[in-house]
């Protein structure tokens, strides 16, 4: 037990010291800043529109990864899945909807279509995320915690090949999308003009990250998730509810896949393999910050989209995926535990 | 209050206690000394269902909780401090005490708690907005006792406060406790500094090598010869 005392720095000598231990927070941010103002000089409204959309929706999809493993310890590779579900799930919900809706000629109705799909995707995403809980993880953590995390890794690999071969079998390979959720004008932000859709997809992306927020700060089931995350028995011992706060965590996660997966549908369209792309961008977010800070997956979120941002800009479209991989290995290299760092407690300790 | 009957326990294949048997009634403060590796915390960690028993039988409040999971005996009434703390070490130490209340459903209950819990650990009141991991040694060990009374329990399990403790501070844990005795709230302590032990306890159960093998009043333990040479080094 260690018993030394740190206080909190007060001065600005310690200011500085602080600084330099979080070196790599430090140049990241600066970074990141120095890429921002680049990018919106050159790329202007609509880039800095595209960063905030891309952004909110992999931190949004990453927040559910760093619960996750935060909370159950499982290093969730079928986490596409769930955003895959989202986009069939507003699919197959706004695509009749929306002809109702029009033949109905009420603007209020067709307005609010595009909201019902990615609401009914989201809880499409709850249910299926409890469904998995039940079915697989409960179970298995029941029965033994011995070599949880590479045992969790293989289910969650096995549930993504089974869900993308099921869906492919029922509903083929074929491309499901929409052109688009509002057929309005495109709005002038700032000399430029900016579809609805990415609008309102940065809003959801937003507003649900700060409900998420709210709700692991100020209440008491928000509380209980992050007192499982960081000291498993200590939860117990007050009195929480492991299978439930767990059921709920993973839950939780599979709905705010759902609902990124829902609210991109313009812009991927649903097809059984459709969530590889999210699910690998959700990864550099996470492998970026530290596994399981959630905090940090916020903020990854928007430094990952800055990154394929600045690469289509300034390098090519074609290296999109060769920048953030060169910047995962200097991650991994330089800071293996990510740039925000974090200690992840829980059953690998047990 | 609570009664173990022959209980065995251990981990996998390692039985560790071998038929303990005990009782503690309503208000005492009942002392479990012994050598390390004796089972004294298995036998705490048993009764607070992070183990469950090989054998025997645990009953609380006339209830068996042998196969009752650890969640729902917290909320029964039995508060276990353990010796790992189990702290929730990056939230502040408000939102620890706030935790400890989980179970208790009314806001104004968990408040008053609080408010008392203040009373009692002046320096928890000054720091509740520090991070529970930044704190002190001594500190951790008051918030994790504290966090345990914030259930308003009946019973309180006490694992090896003085443990990694300068003796000013576990002067300081063994105040706590005693406060806590006033209170009415009755305690079982584990602690391996058996001199000062059996002096604020009621009662004593010696455990060797997973069985009791003496019992009696604090003071009168503190007279046994064997208790004598074997803990007090006298």
């Amino acid at each position: 037990m260690a018993t030394k005392t740190s206080e909190r720095p007060k001065t600005s000598v310690d200011l500085i010291t602080r600084l330099k231990d979080n070196l790599p927070v430090v140049l990241v941010s600066i970074f990141s800043v120095i890429l921002f103002i680049l990018i919106g000089i050159k790329g202007g409204a609509p880039q800095i529109f595209n960063i905030i959309v891309t952004g909110g929706m992999w931190a949004l999809l990453a927040t559910g990864l760093a619960l996750v493993f935060g909370v159950m310890n499982i290093p969730h590779f079928a986490h596409g899945e769930s955003f895959m579900v989202g986009a069939y799930v507003a699919y197959f919900v706004f695509t009749p909807l929306n002809q109702f809706f029009l033949s109905t000629g009420s603007k209020l109705l067709i307005y609010s279509g595009p909201f019902i799909a990615i609401i009914a995707a989201g809880l499409v995403g709850s249910v299926l995320g409890i469904i998995i809980e039940k079915l697989v993880f409960a179970p298995l953590r029941h029965r033994t915690k011995e070599g949880w995390i590479m045992n969790a890794f293989l289910l969650t690999v096995g549930l993504s090949f089974i869900l993308t071969n099921g869906t492919n079998l029922i509903l083929g390979p074929n491309f499901r999308g929409i052109p688009r959720y509002f057929d309005v004008k495109p709005v002038e932000i700032m000399g430029a003009f900016i579809a609805v859709d990415r609008i309102v997809a940065a809003g959801i992306a937003i507003v649900t990250i700060a409900i998420l927020w709210f709700f692991l700060r100020r209440t008491k089931t928000g509380r209980a998730i992050r007192a499982v995350s960081q000291d498993e028995t200590g939860a117990q011992l007050v009195g929480i509810d492991l299978d439930f706060i767990q059921t709920l965590t993973f839950s939780l996660a599979t709905a705010m896949a759902a609902i990124s997966g829902a609210s991109l549908l313009f812009m991927f369209q649903a097809y059984p393999t459709v969530g590889v792309t999210p699910l690998y961008f959700s990864w550099y977010v996470v492998m970026l910050v530290g596994l399981g800070n959630i905090a940090g997956a916020i903020v990854g979120g928007f430094i990952v989209a800055l990154l394929q941002s600045g690469t289509q800009l300034f390098i090519g479209l074609s290296w999109q995926s060769v920048v953030p991989t060169v910047v995962m290995i200097l991650v991994l290299i330089l800071a293996p535990s990510g740039i925000f760092g974090s200690e992840v407690k829980g059953i690998q300790e047990q | 209050m609570l009664q173990l009957k022959n209980l065995d326990s251990g981990y996998d294949f390692l039985q560790v206690l071998w038929g303990v048997s005990f009782e503690v009634e309503s208000g005492e403060f009942i002392a479990l000394i012994g050598p390390n590796g004796a089972g004294k915390s298995t036998t705490l960690r048993t009764i607070a269902g992070l183990i469950k028993p090989m054998g025997g039988d645990i009953i609380f409040d006339g209830k068996s909780i042998k196969n009752t999971p650890p969640h729902l005996i917290s909320r029964m009434g039995i508060s276990y401090v353990s010796e790992a703390l189990n702290l929730f070490t990056d939230m502040s130490v408000e939102e620890n005490l706030m935790l400890g209340a989980y179970a208790v459903k009314e806001r104004e209950t968990q408040l008053q708690t609080l408010d008392y819990i203040f009373q009692l650990f002046p320096r928890l009141e000054e720091r509740k907005d520090q991070l529970a991991g930044t704190m002190s040694g001594g500190e951790r060990k008051m918030l994790a006792i504290a966090r345990g009374m914030m259930s308003n329990p009946k019973l309180m399990l006490v694992d090896e406060p003085s443990l990694g403790l300068q003796p000013n501070l576990t002067y300081d844990v063994f105040e706590a406790l005693l406060k806590l005795r006033k209170q009415g709230v009755t305690i079982l302590l584990v602690e391996q500094n058996v001199n000062a032990t059996l002096d604020i306890t009621d009662r004593a159960y010696i455990l060797e090598q997973g069985k009791i093998v003496m019992n009696g009043p604090s003071q009168e333990m503190k007279a046994n010869e064997h208790v004598r040479n074997a803990y007090l080094g006298i």
